[in-house]
Formats: structure tokens, C-alpha cells, sequence
């Protein structure tokens, strides 16, 4: 648990005199977040990794765009997903909020694009960057936890690998051509 | 009135107007004339009693302008009309002016008569806008005469003029050299007459007068004017064009001042001031008239000159420009000149055509180019400090130079060549680089009053400090805008130079170095310094390993000395393969374990391509020693083994292209070791036959093939980063579906451009590259975005 715990700013009984040097301190680990978040955007450029990728949305390093295609061999091949990632300015000491954008039928995503996934939670580390964590989801279209389903009728269903499929298709074709 | 009515006393009257105006009477005019003196006063008397002073002086004005219209003025011009057949026609205008002159003269009797009527009558009537008749009749011979102009007037004019001219032109320069002998000149300069028959005094009185008939008569100006403007701009051209030509070490502006005041002047003066006869006029009132023409036409002479002489250098600029430093007084004369005449925008237009014609094109070599530019720049300093012609004339060169590919290269070699260049001179001067930054600048307030504005042609978006830097280094990498670029060029050409010397001596490079971290600054030639000291620090680690008999280095079949570069911070190598000999190999490896052991957890990838070699061959006939290139002693090698190789089968033990190796074989070939026996198959050359042996020169370094550079070009290097932005380019539009190029550019600066080498992109550049992608079909464009095709 330890290294998740950001050394500067644990220890921070929080008062109100010395919000001044809060700032200047928020502003010092800013830069630090942005090298950071710069170096993983340049592993990941440069590693070319397969069907996972994300780039910053715009005006800062803090939101990221990101997409995966569904991997091979599972109801989610060649389907492609994106989802956004917002990084808090403690990371990497707390982990990045990441949701699906593009609606997904997954026992372990719900309706609002939110994911169950135990390293964005609780065994969250310093260790993992955008690129683990892209792959992470990406293994995870393909091998749910169905044992603690955010979607019932998905984890229901996703015994018939069949039936699945069938409705996947369905939702995905359907939802993405509402989009435009 | 009365005494009128009879016939008789009219005709008496008659008779005595004739007699007092014999010009009225056509019939017996030469009884009138012998006649005795008239009473002329008494006759004058009785028609100013009659009143009728207005009517005879009407009566005898006519009848002089139809005499001269009738008669004189016909005389006059049929001598311009003259053909060939005279034997010269300056006589003919002499004569001309001699019979007009006398007829005129004739008239001038008449005139004073009127003239006394006149006074007896205390009239002081306007005629032609005159109230003096002489000048009325003046303006009655002109009007006549050039009513009555034929078409080539001016080639009899003008013959008599440059006649005149030669021979004044000719006395003068004897009066200057008369110490010169002039005995085996047969010819007279001025009159082409043999020297015993010299019709030059003869001329030149005759000139004399004519002129001062016609100043006389005030037809000087009016007859001559033109004629003797154009002769005289002509004899400045002519002598301007014969002083100036291919002479451009010499200062002629004063001289040509002096030619002007002299001779141009001096027979000017000579023309106007004749007019010394004596008329009527007083002569006092003709001189200041005289010398004020003579001023006027000064001032516009020498105006003249001036622009003719601007003229002749603006069209030898770029000749002068060639030979600056020997050119120079002619720059200073132009200089001047241009001062006072209005022709800045000429020379600009005239130079940068001469730029064009004769420089920028692809005849020309890069360097010769990058000489011309020095040249010019120096040169079009002097001319104008405030750097604004240098600016307008040179912008056609900087864009050419930009759009070659070796010009950085050029550059960079004569920054640092060894034999005299002005580059390498100018970069012992060793100042500070100024770049085009549009800071404005602190003008010197000290200096304040005598600061001046720019000329109007100038660029306004420039400040005139950048423009008035005189440090040519600068001037050429403005020529791109960037240090960047000569830097990494520096460093490639170091890297060349380093590799192919492989002699270890760095002192020379420290010294270019140390100079050129005065220009560019410390830190854009870190990467240089670190390669130097590569190469100091290799030479110690090869003593090192040799003298430590625990390598066993010495006592291998050959000795090995590396130079041990450190990766990170030298240029790319070009991606070349070769195989070396297994023997070979096993040396080098040998190396690399001694480098590991005393190196900690160093080892060395070796570039088996780059070096040279040391190399014995023997055959049965002769034994010969060589240093060639890895490759050269790797194809002789392979030919131990066996006789006989083709391409394919080298290339394919060597891991070497094929062309490559044909391309080596060559040099074999030349020497006389190998034969093709057929084509792309070798044999070896045991015995050399009788025709080679002899002029194979022993131990001859390898130099046949033009120096090929180990290290990727700039624009190979520059492909590979633009690789790297591809990279992100695929990443944002992955994501983001799609963007417009100025997004992209932007989005690439904020984050793909943050990284520690710090690489610029311009927007063409960067247009340029993704419509390279578009054509390659790797991206869409479309609706003014780019996006990815869908796979």
C-alpha cells in the first residue's frame, strides 16, 4: 500500500495558512505529473503495441483519449472501442479514472461506461502506466469476472458465447449508429 | 495731306521712301544704289510728318521676310541638302553659315535705316513681341529657317561639331604630353590629314567663326543646341565606356571630372564664347548670358556623366562584385555616384538578373555559388552600410542556396577547410553569431545624432541593426534560419573527417571547434567536444590494452587499434553490412574481451565497414604493400582461398550488396590483381603480365573512389525524426478520429516536441510530409482533415 502513496503529499495535515505553498507545491508536482505523462505517451508511441493506443484529448496531459480493438479470438474481435482517461494530479499515486466512451455490452462495464476492474481500484500501483492498463481492459473483453458482474444480464448471458455474440453485434451496430 | 492727291508728288514721294529703303524697290535697284547719298533725314522727317512711319516700316519688314524666305533661307539650307558630292560636309556648314551671315548682313543696312525712322518717329511699336527691331528680325530669321527645315539637317550639324571636337580634343591632349614624340605619327589625330598637310589651325578657325556668326546671330542654341548635346553625350559615353573597361582597381571618378571640366567644358566654352565679334549687342550682357548657359549645362553635363558612369558599373557589377577585394575603388566610385544619381533600383534589378543569369543555375557549383555570395556581400557592404541593397539584391541567392542540397555541406567544409579561404579567415575573426531574432534592438543612444533612416526600398519588417551586421557567417546560416542544421552538418563532417583520418590527432579539429563554440555557443557543440575526446580517450585505451601483456594483444598475427566511439552522441552511421573474415573476427573479439575487462560492464559493437587496413599481398611474381578499406582487403582476402569468385557468391560470404561489391572490385581491377574472366566472375592475377608490371606504384593508399561519407546525410537524419512524429501523428488520429493540419502541429508541439532534443517542425514541413503520407495512401485527406483509412 505504501507506494501508492504519493511521499510528498501523504504526511499533509491539511490547513488553511499554508494553502500558499500548496499551490506552489501542486504546481511543482504538476510538472512532475506531465513528464511523467509525457514519457508514457512517448513508450507508447514509439512501442506501436497492437490494437491499443491513446493520445491526449487536447489542451492538457490530463485527459486522454484512448482505443482498443477487441482482441482475436473472442466475441470482441474487430470491434473497436474508446474510452477516456482522467488523471488525477497525484498520479501515479492514485489511478487514472477510465470509462468507456463508446457504449459496451461487458458483464463487468455498466451502462454509463464505468469498469470493474481490481488494478483501477484497489491494487492500484505506481507500477502500471496507460499502456498496462489499456492492455489490462483489453484481456478483460475477452476473460470477464464473472463473479462480480456490473452488468447481470451480460454475466447472464455470457455462457452462450452464441447468443453473446448475437446481441453484442446488435448493440454495438446499434449504439454506434446513433452516434452518428 | 493734301500734297497726296497728285499723282506726281506721290511718285516723287515714292521715289524718295525707295531711295531711303532700297530694299522696296525691285526694279532699277542698282541705279538706286549708285546714287548719291540721300537726305535721309529729310525724308525720314516728311513720312513721320505724314504719319505713314507705321506703314513704310510694315511695307519693309515684309518685304525682308520675303526676301528671306525667297531667297536666303533656300540658300541657306541647300547646302544641308547637298549630296556626298562635296568632299566634306563640315566645309558645307561652314559655308552655310558663311552666306547666311553675309546675306543677313546685307539686310542689316536696311534695318538701321528702319531704326532711325524709328527714333524720328520716338515709336517704340511691339513687333513679334520685341520692341527692338534687331531682335525682331532675329526672330523673323529663325521662324523662316525652321519653317523651311529639311529632314537631315542635323548630319551636316552634327559632322562639323565632332570634326571640330576631334581636333580640340587632339590639340588638348598634345598640350598635356608634349614631351612624347610625335614624329612617327604620320597621321594627324584630328583631321586625319597627313601631318604636313594638317588642316587642324584651318579648322579650328574656321570654327571659330562659324560659331561666333551663329552666337551672333543667336542661332547658336537653336541650330547647334541639340546636335552638340547629343555629340557631347555620346563623346561621354564613349569615353566613359573606353576608361572603364575590365578596369576595376583604379578610381576613375576624378579623372572622369577632370575629362569633363577640361575638355567637354573647355570646348564648350570655346563655342559659346565666340561670339565675340561684336554685333550689336554689348558684350558683356553675351558673356553673362554665355557663362550661365555655360553653368547650366555643367551642372546637367556632369549629371550626365555621372549617371553614364553609374550605368556602365552597374553593368559590370557583378564583375566587380567576382573580384571584390581588387575591385574596390570601383565600388567606391559607385558608391559615390550612386549618391547623386537616382539609380538604386536599376542596379538591384540590373544585379540580380546578372545574379540569375550567371549564377543560379544548376551549371554552377555550390561552392563557387557560396564565393560569389561572400563576395557580394562584402562588396554591397561598402556600397551600402545600412545593408539594404545587400538584403534585396542577394534574396534570389539565399532562396537557391536554400533549395540545394549541398550548400549546409559547403558551407560547413570552407568553415573549416585548411588551404586560405575566406570562410575559414572569417571565422578566425571569431565574433559572437547574429541571428534574424526581431527583438528590437537597442539602437546606440550614444550615436543618436548620427543615426540616419533606412532607404525606402527596405524591408520594414526587419530592424536595420540586423541588417547592418557585417559578419558574413552569420549571413550564410540566416541563409537557412537555423544553427541546427549547420551544427549537425558540423558534426557529421567531423565525424567524416575523424574516421577517415584515423590518425588520432585532434589538434586542429579542438582548434575549429573551440572557434566555432564562439559562434554557435557551448551547448549546440556539446555533442562535437564529446566526439574529440572519443577519439583522444581511444588512442589511451589502445596504449593501455597493448602494453598490458595480459590481453596478449601483441602477440596476435596482426596488430588492432579501434577507435571507440561512444554511440549516443555521434550521427548515424549509414545502415552498411560486411562480413569480416572469421580470422578477422576472431581478432577484433579478442579486442572487445581486453575493452569488457577493463572497461566494467562496457563492450564494443564494431563497425567493421568504417577503418582501414594495413595488408601484404603476395603473389608469385611480386609483394606488394597497400592500405585499403575493410571491404577492398575482404574481397583480395576471399581470393586466397580460392581462385576464382563471382559477385554473387562474394556478396553472399561478405553479407555485402552485390553492387557494392562490384562497385570495390574495381579497384582490384585497376591494380592489376584481378581479371574478369567473365562477366561478374574474378580471377586472381598470379602473374602479372609485362604491359602492368612496372606502373603499379607500391604502397599507395587507397583514394581511387570519391570520398563517401560513413554518416547519414542531414536529410536522412531529418527523416528519421519526421518518422518519429508519424508515430504520433498515428496515435492522435487513432484516437481522435480526425484533425486539420494546423491541429496536428499543434498538438505535436505540445507533446511530441517537449522531448530533450528539441526538434523543429514548420507547417509547410509538415504539409509537405502528410501529403507524402496521403500519397502513399497511409492517410485521407479530406474536408480540410486528416484521418487514417480504415483497415
Amino acid at each position: 500500500m505504501a507506494q501508492n502513496v504519493n511521499p510528498h503529499s501523504a504526511p499533509e495535515p491539511s490547513s488553511s495558512i499554508k494553502t500558499n505553498e500548496d499551490r506552489l507545491r501542486l504546481s511543482k508536482d504538476n510538472h512532475a505529473v506531465t513528464k511523467r505523462l509525457q514519457k508514457e505517451l512517448m513508450v507508447l508511441m514509439m512501442g506501436a503495441e497492437k490494437g491499443v493506443s491513446a493520445f491526449p484529448e487536447g489542451e492538457n496531459f490530463f485527459k486522454w483519449v484512448g482505443t482498443i480493438t477487441g482482441p482475436v479470438g473472442t466475441v470482441y474481435e474487430d470491434l473497436t472501442y474508446k474510452l477516456s482517461l482522467e488523471f488525477p494530479n497525484s498520479y501515479p499515486y492514485s489511478a487514472p479514472v477510465v470509462r468507456f466512451t463508446t457504449s459496451c455490452f461487458h458483464p463487468n462495464v455498466d451502462t454509463a461506461g464505468n469498469i470493474c476492474l481490481d488494478i483501477l481500484r484497489e491494487k492500484w500501483s505506481a507500477l502500471y502506466d496507460v499502456r498496462t492498463i489499456l492492455l489490462s481492459i483489453q484481456s478483460l473483453l475477452g476473460e470477464p469476472n464473472i463473479n462480480s458482474p456490473l452488468n447481470p444480464q451480460a454475466s447472464h448471458m455470457w455462457a452462450n458465447q452464441v447468443q453473446f455474440k448475437k446481441h453484442l453485434h446488435e448493440t454495438y451496430h446499434k449504439e454506434n449508429s446513433k452516434d452518428k | 495731306m493734301a500734297s497726296l492727291e497728285s499723282e506726281e508728288t506721290f511718285e516723287d514721294y515714292w521715289k524718295q521712301v525707295c531711295r531711303l529703303f532700297p530694299i522696296l524697290c525691285h526694279e532699277n535697284r542698282e541705279q538706286l544704289k549708285s546714287e548719291c547719298p540721300v537726305d535721309e533725314l529729310g525724308i525720314m522727317q516728311s513720312i513721320v510728318n505724314q504719319g505713314q512711319d507705321e506703314f513704310v516700316e510694315q511695307l519693309v519688314i515684309n518685304e525682308i521676310e520675303t526676301k528671306l524666305r525667297r531667297d536666303v533661307v533656300p540658300a541657306f539650307w541647300q547646302h544641308f541638302t547637298i549630296e556626298e558630292s562635296r568632299c566634306s560636309s563640315s566645309d558645307a556648314f561652314k559655308e552655310a553659315v558663311d552666306s547666311l551671315f553675309d546675306s543677313l548682313t546685307s539686310i542689316v543696312p536696311v534695318l538701321r535705316t528702319l531704326v532711325f525712322l524709328r527714333q524720328t518717329a520716338q515709336s517704340e511699336r511691339l513687333l513679334f513681341g520685341h520692341s527692338s527691331l534687331m531682335e525682331s528680325f532675329k526672330v523673323m530669321v529663325r521662324s523662316s529657317l525652321h519653317s523651311q527645315l529639311p529632314l537631315n539637317y542635323q548630319a551636316v550639324t552634327e559632322d562639323f561639331y565632332r570634326i571640330s571636337f576631334k581636333v580640340f580634343c587632339n590639340s588638348e591632349s598634345k598640350d598635356s604630353d608634349q614631351n612624347e614624340s610625335t614624329e612617327d605619327i604620320l597621321q594627324c589625330a584630328g583631321c586625319n590629314q597627313e601631318v604636313d598637310l594638317c588642316q587642324c589651325q584651318a579648322i579650328i578657325k574656321a570654327f571659330h567663326e562659324t560659331n561666333g556668326k551663329l552666337q551672333e546671330l543667336d542661332l547658336l542654341e537653336r541650330l547647334a543646341g541639340d546636335v552638340l548635346t547629343t555629340l557631347i553625350h555620346k563623346r561621354i559615353e564613349s569615353h566613359v565606356q573606353e576608361t572603364c573597361t575590365g578596369s576595376f582597381d583604379v578610381s576613375h571618378i576624378g579623372s572622369l571630372e577632370v575629362w569633363l571640366d577640361t575638355v567637354v567644358m573647355g570646348w564648350l566654352s570655346r563655342i559659346y564664347s565666340s561670339g565675340s565679334l561684336g554685333f550689336q549687342e554689348s558684350e558683356n550682357k553675351a558673356c553673362v548670358s554665355s557663362s550661365e548657359t555655360l553653368s547650366k549645362m555643367k551642372q546637367t553635363l556632369r549629371h550626365f556623366l555621372y549617371e553614364t558612369y553609374t550605368r556602365t558599373r552597374i553593368d559590370q557589377l557583378f564583375n566587380i562584385i567576382i573580384e571584390y577585394p581588387d575591385s574596390e575603388p570601383a565600388v567606391e566610385d559607385l558608391r559615390i555616384c550612386l549618391q547623386k544619381t537616382d539609380m538604386r533600383k536599376h542596379l538591384t534589378q540590373k544585379l540580380q538578373r546578372a545574379l540569375e543569369t550567371r549564377l543560379l543555375h544548376p551549371g554552377v557549383n555550390t561552392p563557387d555559388i557560396l564565393t560569389a555570395y561572400v563576395a557580394a556581400i562584402r562588396a554591397l557592404r561598402t556600397l551600402d552600410p545600412s545593408g539594404v541593397l545587400l538584403d534585396t539584391v542577394t534574396q534570389p541567392v539565399r532562396q537557391y542556396l536554400r533549395w540545394r542540397d549541398d550548400t549546409v555541406r559547403c558551407v560547413v567544409t570552407s568553415l573549416t577547410e585548411d588551404g586560405p579561404s575566406d570562410l575559414a579567415e572569417e571565422l578566425s575573426r571569431g565574433e559572437a553569431l547574429q541571428l534574424d531574432d526581431l527583438t528590437p534592438s537597442e539602437e546606440d543612444t550614444k550615436n543618436w545624432e548620427s543615426w540616419n533612416p533606412d532607404p525606402v526600398d527596405a524591408d520594414p519588417s526587419k530592424t536595420s541593426q540586423s541588417r547592418r551586421t557585417s559578419d558574413i557567417i552569420s549571413m550564410l546560416v540566416n541563409v537557412y534560419g537555423s544553427k541546427d542544421l549547420f551544427v549537425n552538418e558540423y558534426r557529421t563532417l567531423l565525424a567524416d573527417r575523424l574516421l577517415s583520418s584515423l590518425n588520432y590527432n585532434t589538434e586542429k579539429e579542438i582548434r575549429y571547434l573551440e572557434l566555432l563554440k564562439l559562434r554557435f555557443g557551448e551547448s549546440q557543440l556539446h555533442y562535437c567536444e564529446v566526439m574529440l575526446k572519443d577519439i583522444y580517450d581511444s588512442k589511451r585505451i589502445n596504449t593501455y590494452l597493448h602494453s598490458d601483456s595480459n590481453f596478449n594483444l601483441d602477440n596476435q598475427e596482426f596488430a588492432i587499434t579501434a577507435m571507440i566511439l561512444s554511440a549516443q552522441f555521434w550521427p548515424h552511421f549509414n545502415k552498411e553490412t560486411l562480413e569480416l573474415p572469421e580470422f578477422v573476427q576472431e581478432h577484433l573479439n579478442t579486442y572487445t574481451k581486453a575493452f569488457e575487462t577493463q572497461k566494467g560492464n562496457r563492450t564494443l559493437s564494431w563497425k567493421p565497414q568504417l577503418g582501414s587496413v594495413n595488408l601484404d599481398i603476395e603473389l608469385k611474381d611480386r609483394k606488394i604493400n597497400l592500405t585499403v578499406s575493410p571491404i577492398h582487403a575482404t574481397i583480395i582476402w576471399h581470393f586466397q582461398s580460392k581462385n576464382q569468385w563471382t559477385i554473387e557468391e562474394l556478396s553472399q560470404i561478405m553479407h555485402a550488396p552485390a553492387t557494392l561489391v562490384r562497385r570495390k572490385i574495381t579497384y582490384w581491377q585497376s591494380q592489376g590483381f584481378l581479371h574478369e574472366i567473365a562477366p561478374d566472375s574474378f580471377e586472381l592475377v598470379e602473374e602479372s603480365g609485362p604491359r602492368v608490371k612496372g606502373h603499379i606504384p607500391s604502397d599507395i593508399v587507397c583514394d581511387d573512389e570519391e570520398t563517401e561519407s560513413a554518416m547519414a546525410s542531414a536529410q536522412e537524419q531529418r527523416e528519421e525524426e519526421l518518422q518519429v512524429f508519424w508515430s504520433y501523428i498515428v496515435g492522435m488520429l487513432t484516437n481522435l478520429d480526425s484533425l486539420p493540419l494546423d491541429r496536428i502541429l499543434q498538438m505535436l508541439k505540445m507533446f511530441a516536441l517537449q522531448t530533450p532534443t528539441t526538434i523543429e517542425c514548420s507547417l509547410q514541413e509538415l504539409r509537405h510530409f502528410l501529403d507524402r503520407k496521403v500519397a502513399e495512401e497511409k492517410l485521407l485527406f479530406y474536408g480540410g482533415v486528416y484521418r487514417l483509412p480504415k483497415s
